[in-house]
């Protein structure tokens, strides 16, 4: 019993930190209307960053944060500016093509100018942890899930209780109507985008605390975040916590009561996705 | 203008019938750590072998390519080396998953292959026909053996009878899991966990429990640098109570020392910087002189001695025929950073270098990593977790 309920609180733990990728890309997909392949690379960065200030700086992950998100942001929104809002009425595959180039060239570029190794940053609370009985909550993790909490309930408040939230889901709903009621399109693309990326690099500073910082670090997250945004329904945000909970809790089950299941716990997102769309496109043909 | 066009001739001229050679590295991904360390070893190297008057008479050319940690990649850079660069050898090669991709094309090109890594039994499987193909890394079954040593000194010194095992689920973890958990047992061991995990993934948590309940006295995983950190975070978190952490990536995180949670994870290393060989001490001190720093990586004086040992059978032979430098270097007896090094018959391949003897245990205490095994290259006695 006691290995059962520490596996779904690492499952519910892990989730946290796969909810924090997934929403950002949930909000390019539901406002922008783009599937963003580059979107862990923008993770990468926060994570370099994070890396970056503690190494030289000796800032701790957590008060760079915000920091990261916003120069994240930054990027995210010079990167909508030249790139992504030129194939914004272009064919899908277009647009895949254009952030799955992206993501290679941020990639690489880390490579050159960073080196292939592994960066790790150190924090005096990463080995840290609550213990409830037998039972023990990883402190970065919950810190990660707490956060991940408090954003998703933040972008939910800003979607649906401010002007821009209401101005960001007309844009999603109908563009040429929202800019014929005088919606100022453009600025609304590239803030949600800029919002997007910075949420990647909040996950990708916990991931640097809870990991590593490398140029390849992004891609595993990035894969894991399709499967829950496909789960959650392509854009909603508010599926997106239950749909990360749903994966890291089956990957977890999986690892501990599957024999070998370790290898299989990458094979877990893949099957979800499967049974998703099969049960959609069942429940659509009734 | 006159000075220049003499230059560019005199230039043309010295590269013209310079020995190539090609390094298939991980310079990315994974393996990284590793490969970077080799690069420098590399460099190390054909800086003193040109110094001292290069191949055949002229310089040695040395060309690296980038395999990515991933076969995928392999592949075409070792083509491309072979066919487009036209390299004469083949050295390099860290990962087993890579080595065992490009064993096609190696058998089909014929490559001279002077490897540092791969030490997968499948890699030994691979290349068991091919004749040009010499290792100097020992292979898994030698890695094995020597750990299995150690395990049987802390089964005596420490009472250690429960092993949890975690391996990564490649070729480098996986092959040979199952001689493994043998031994273990025929050895008197209790193999209480055997649970694999995909490497990078960093998702730890379910493992770390399952080993909890297991209660082991030795928690032994196999996996790359990529994965040290996040399982000590894991093991930490849940304060998993364990007698060792003992770790075989091919090299560890950079900066891993410093981390407090790496205090007392032990590993396995073929060489160490404070070795008191000669050999070991002239390495370290070429290395800072020409780096600015010392390495603790051991594919970096492996690499050295690599391209040292190649470029002395190549000038041996007089030629770069293949069955004349082979012949060569598989007369090769010479003193190393890690001891003496000859070539001969492993299990399955012709050339074997180092072999188990070679390795040594260590253990990270106060920012260092400190041999604790075997006891005649021991600087203390094994820090106990229980």
């Amino acid at each position: 019993m006691e290995l059962f309920l520490q596996t779904l609180l690492n499952g519910l733990l892990q989730s946290g930190i796969y909810a924090l990728v997934a929403s950002g890309l949930a909000l390019a997909v539901g406002v922008v209307g783009i599937v963003n392949f580059a979107h862990g690379e923008f993770l990468m960065i926060g994570a370099f960053l994070a890396w970056a200030l503690s190494a030289y700086l000796g800032v701790d992950p957590l008060i760079s944060l915000p920091f990261a998100a916003l120069a994240v942001f930054g990027v995210g929104a010079l990167t909508y500016r030249v790139s992504i809002r030129h194939v914004l009425l272009a064919p899908e595959l277009n647009q895949m093509l254009l952030t799955f180039g992206l993501g290679i060239l941020l990639q690489n570029l880390a490579l050159i100018w960073l080196g292939g190794n592994t960066r790790t940053v150190t924090t005096p609370y990463q080995g840290s942890s609550l213990s409830i009985g037998e039972l023990s909550v990883g402190g970065p993790k919950a810190i990660a899930f707490g956060l991940a909490v408090l954003i998703l309930g933040a972008l939910y408040g800003v979607l649906y209780r401010t002007t821009l939230g209401r101005q960001m889901r007309a844009v999603a709903q109908n563009r040429r109507g929202s800019q014929l009621i005088g919606i100022d399109v453009e600025r609304v693309y590239l803030i949600a985008f800029g919002v997007s990326c910075g949420l990647a690099a909040i996950a990708g500073v916990l991931v640097a605390v809870l990991l590593f910082a490398s140029p390849t670090v992004g891609l595993v997250f990035a894969l894991k975040a399709f499967a829950i945004i496909v789960m959650a329904g392509l854009g909603n945000l508010t599926g997106v916590l239950w749909a990360s909970v749903v994966l890291g809790v089956s990957e977890a089950l999986v690892q501990t009561y599957v024999p070998g299941g370790g290898g299989w716990s990458d094979a877990v997102f893949f099957l979800l996705i499967f049974a998703t769309l099969v049960f959609r496109s069942f429940r659509g043909a009734r | 203008m006159k000075k220049m066009l003499l230059t560019g001739v005199l230039l043309a001229l010295s590269s013209a019938g310079a020995v190539k050679v090609g390094a298939l590295l991980p310079l990315s991904g994974a393996g990284s750590v590793s490969g970077q360390a080799a690069r420098n070893g590399y460099l190390l190297a054909l800086e003193e072998i040109n110094k001292a008057g290069g191949v055949l008479g002229r310089p040695l050319e040395l060309e690296f390519a980038d395999d990515g940690s991933s076969p995928a990649k392999a592949v075409p850079e070792f083509v491309k080396m072979v066919t487009v660069e036209k390299v004469d050898f083949m050295v390099g090669g860290v990962s087993s998953a890579t080595s065992i991709a490009i064993s096609g094309p190696a058998k089909q090109y014929n490559t001279f292959m002077a490897w540092i890594g791969a030490a997968a039994v499948p890699v030994e499987d691979a290349f068991a026909d091919h004749k040009y193909f010499f290792h100097y890394h020992p292979w898994s079954y030698y890695n094995f053996e020597a750990i299995l040593d150690y395990f049987k000194h802390l089964r005596v010194t420490k009472k250690a009878r429960n092993i949890a095992i975690a391996y990564e689920d490649g070729p480098f973890g996986s092959a040979g899991i199952n001689d493994t958990v043998a031994a273990f047992k025929k050895a008197g061991f209790n193999v209480v966990m055997t649970e694999k995990f995909k490497t990078g993934s960093g998702n730890f948590g379910p493992i770390v429990s399952k080993a909890k309940a297991a209660k082991p006295d030795i928690f032994y995983w196999v996996g790359y640098d990529t994965d040290a950190l996040p399982l000590a975070t894991e093991i930490k978190q849940q304060n998993l109570n364990v007698g060792l952490i003992y770790g075989t990536p091919p090299s560890w995180p950079v900066g891993f020392e410093k981390n407090r949670l790496a205090d007392n994870v032990a590993g396995l290393s073929l060489w160490l910087p404070t070795s008191p060989n000669s050999q070991s001490r002239a390495f370290v001190n070429a290395y800072r002189k020409k780096f600015g720093n010392v390495t603790e990586e051991y594919f970096a004086p492996l690499a050295y001695v690599n391209l040292k040992t190649l470029a002395a059978a190549i000038n041996k032979a007089g030629s770069t025929d293949k069955d004349k430098v082979a012949a060569e270097l598989a007369k090769t007896n010479t003193q190393t950073p890690f001891g003496p090094l000859t070539f001969s018959r492993s299990n399955k391949t012709r050339y074997q270098g180092f072999k188990a003897g070679s390795w040594l245990s260590f253990q990270y205490l106060a920012d260092d990593r400190v041999p604790v095994y075997p006891l005649k290259s021991a600087k203390k006695t094994t820090v106990w977790g229980r």
